[in-house]
């Protein structure tokens, strides 16, 4: 197994490869801004939730990396996770009936974190498995797990993420695209925990 | 009319969670669905029908006579104009 | 495959009854857990729901414990050294708002199974049958010996109101495949299956293999021509060797909405299983979301058990451009392997295949 590529987004920044695409400090809506710097056209993004929002951006600038010669459509599978599924939108569709008198369908569809792999898919034309876990936290491990019985499946590649926007919270996502390189050193636990402390500045 | 559209646009900006978008980015005659304009799709237009009741007092009973209704905001401000 | 992964179930917890037994009786007699129930819906509407008695809040805390205590007594302590534990759920404990919905979830686990690994799919409505397939992917890859798979989603009136905000109830019960459906009916329960290495009661049968697959076409809508769903069913067809001839019962999704039977239908026609012998199982349960993929595939083992068809209730006369073969009335049948299915918002479908013993 391989990383091929990986990217983080936040509302401070956006970053591939471990280096810096977009300074969104000063940014009044910072994902509007990222967006815009991509140069692609896709007015759906403005209704996407923020979850949606950040691994739609992390995934354009990946998709230079994709590996060739593989069945993209059907054999990439996505991996995703975080701690606290769709809670911001859940958060707003409660108050859209609680306070606003009115349950909104357009938040509602957004009250399940893998909307999120959904909307990739829709984007980019991708058939293939998806998967979505709620976890404590990041854990290298569990996605080198996940990423192996893909591949043992059958499936090429993987694109994996780290998804989280919490109700006056965090807000980051971190994407990683894995192959099944088979001269590859096989653990990639180690190299997920470093790049993502230093994605976190920790 | 003027002043009609740019709170239409408002409000479609809040009823439908854009808040990414402003007034300015809305267009009067660019199709508000399908892939070009806002690229909004059936549950969006459940949206409008709320928008409609909530702001306007206007009842659309069934969902299908919105198609014509919603294509961008003029036909919008258009059918509003008419109806309130 | 490369070795046997077999799947018996543990627990069955619904408006139906407690045990299995309790659903067996309600599959004959044809009974559903449906009632128009009052206030349920947002400003106080009245609309059908597979509510279980009782207006307790953390009323899936409630759930999964006595589920959990079920399955518990159903399982000797051997098993419990290399074992995890896998949980589908749409929602979760949605009372924890605006907290983490899943924050109750392994803590309650950990009361009957202390220290076990605890992994939470929430993938929409195919939740319970991706978890079941991730169990066994993870006996192959010999990780774990024995995995539990926990089916829940409750009743709550934030899904209510967001499935009344769609249009996509049904005002009475639901009517799966029917030419009159108009909508779904949610409900509530709780399902626990065992995945594991080695055949552990006389129940079990044999996981023969699954996938899953997403439409790319929709978020909330389903595919107009199935694609997602025929590319599961083909793919899951690859994995287990087998083909639409070797299916003895499909156990279908079945929402009964408009758009996602006539789905369905078109996806089944496609892959060669409209003669196949079909039901959905929502005129009994309703829809219970991330409980639906293991509730089902559970009353699917019982059906292979007793060699018996259930009748799809609710169903009078085909409503669907693809006529399906739809099970109308209880009868015997020799049920060697059943298809499951099931489909859901983000696009996702996933399906998988289980065969009897030989």
């Amino acid at each position: 197994m391989k990383i091929l590529a990986h990217s983080y987004v936040c509302p401070q920044a956006v970053l591939l490869n471990g280096k810096p695409v977009s300074d969104l400090k000063n940014e009044e809506n910072p994902f509007k801004s990222a967006y815009q710097q991509l140069g692609v056209d896709y007015p759906k993004f403005y209704k996407m939730d923020v979850l949606s929002k950040m691994a739609f951006i992390g995934t354009e600038l990946l998709l230079p990396y994709f590996p060739e010669g593989i069945d993209q459509e059907n054999d990439l599978q996505l991996i995703f996770a975080n701690s606290s599924a769709s809670q911001n939108t859940d958060n707003l569709f409660v108050e859209s009936y609680e306070k606003l008198k009115n349950p909104s369908p357009s938040l509602f569809v957004y009250t399940l974190p893998n909307i999120v792999t959904g909307e990739l898919s829709i984007r980019h034309k991708w058939y293939g498995e998806n998967c979505f876990y709620v976890e404590d936290s990041f854990n290298p491990g569990h996605f080198s797990e996940w990423a192996q019985m893909a591949f043992d499946k059958g499936n090429k590649s993987c694109l994996c993420g780290w998804v989280e926007a919490k109700t006056d919270g965090e807000q980051e996502c971190f994407l990683f695209l894995l192959t099944n390189s088979e001269n590859a050193d096989n653990s990639i636990e180690l190299e997920l925990s470093t790049l993502i402390k230093q994605y976190r500045n920790e | 009319m003027s002043d009609l559209k740019e709170n239409l646009k408002a409000q479609i900006i809040e009823q439908l969670n854009l808040e990414d978008l402003t007034p300015a980015d809305i267009q009067d005659d660019a199709p508000l669905f399908g892939d070009q304009g806002l690229g909004l799709d059936s549950i969006d237009a459940l949206e409008f029908i709320v928008l409609l009741d909530s702001n306007y007092g206007i009842k659309i009973a069934d969902p299908s006579e919105g198609k014509e209704i919603f294509q961008s905001v003029n036909t919008l401000a258009d059918y509003i104009s008419k109806n309130q | 495959m490369h070795k046997p992964v077999y799947i018996q179930y543990l627990s069955l917890v619904s408006p139906l009854g407690n045990t299995v037994e309790q659903h067996l009786e309600a599959f004959k007699n044809g009974v559903s857990g449906i009632k128009l129930t009052e206030k349920a819906g947002f400003q106080d509407t009245s609309i059908p729901l597979a509510k279980r008695e009782g207006n307790s809040s953390n009323r899936y805390d409630t759930l999964l414990r006595e589920a959990l205590e079920k399955a518990r007594q159903k399982l000797s302590s051997k098993l419990f050294e290399n074992m995890a534990v896998i949980v589908s759920s749409t929602k979760g404990n949605i009372d924890l708002l605006p907290g983490d919905t899943f924050a109750s979830t392994k803590p309650i686990i950990h009361e009957f199974f202390p220290k076990t690994d605890v992994f939470i799919i929430s993938n929409a409505c195919v939740s319970g049958v991706i978890a079941i397939n991730t169990a066994a992917d993870y006996i192959l890859a010999e990780k774990y010996q024995e995995i539990i798979v926990i089916g829940i989603d409750a009743v709550s009136e934030f899904v209510s109101f967001g499935f009344q905000s769609l249009f996509a109830l049904s005002n009475e019960a639901c009517r799966p495949f029917d030419k009159d459906r108009n909508g779904t009916t949610l409900g509530e329960g709780c399902g626990i299956v065992l995945v594991s290495e080695e055949k552990v009661s006389e129940s079990a049968v044999l996981y023969k293999g699954g996938s899953s697959s997403n439409d790319a076409n929709h978020i909330s809508g389903p595919s107009r021509t199935g694609e997602g769903l025929v590319r599961s069913i083909e793919k899951t067809f690859k994995r287990s060797g087998f083909t639409a001839s070797d299916i003895d019962f499909v156990s279908a999704h079945g929402t009964a909405t408009v758009f996602n039977d006539e789905m369905e239908s078109i996806a089944f026609g496609r892959t060669n299983l409209n003669q196949v012998p079909l039901n959905s199982m929502k005129g009994y349960f309703g829809h219970t979301l991330g409980a639906a993929g293991v509730l089902e595939t559970i009353m699917s083992i019982i059906s292979m058990e007793h060699n018996t068809l259930f009748p799809c209730i609710g169903y009078c006369e085909t409503g669907t451009s693809v006529p399906l073969n739809i099970i109308q009335r209880m009868e015997s049948k020799e049920i060697n392997t059943i298809l499951k299915t099931a489909s859901g918002f983000g696009g996702g479908n996933a399906s998988l295949i289980l065969q009897k013993l030989p």
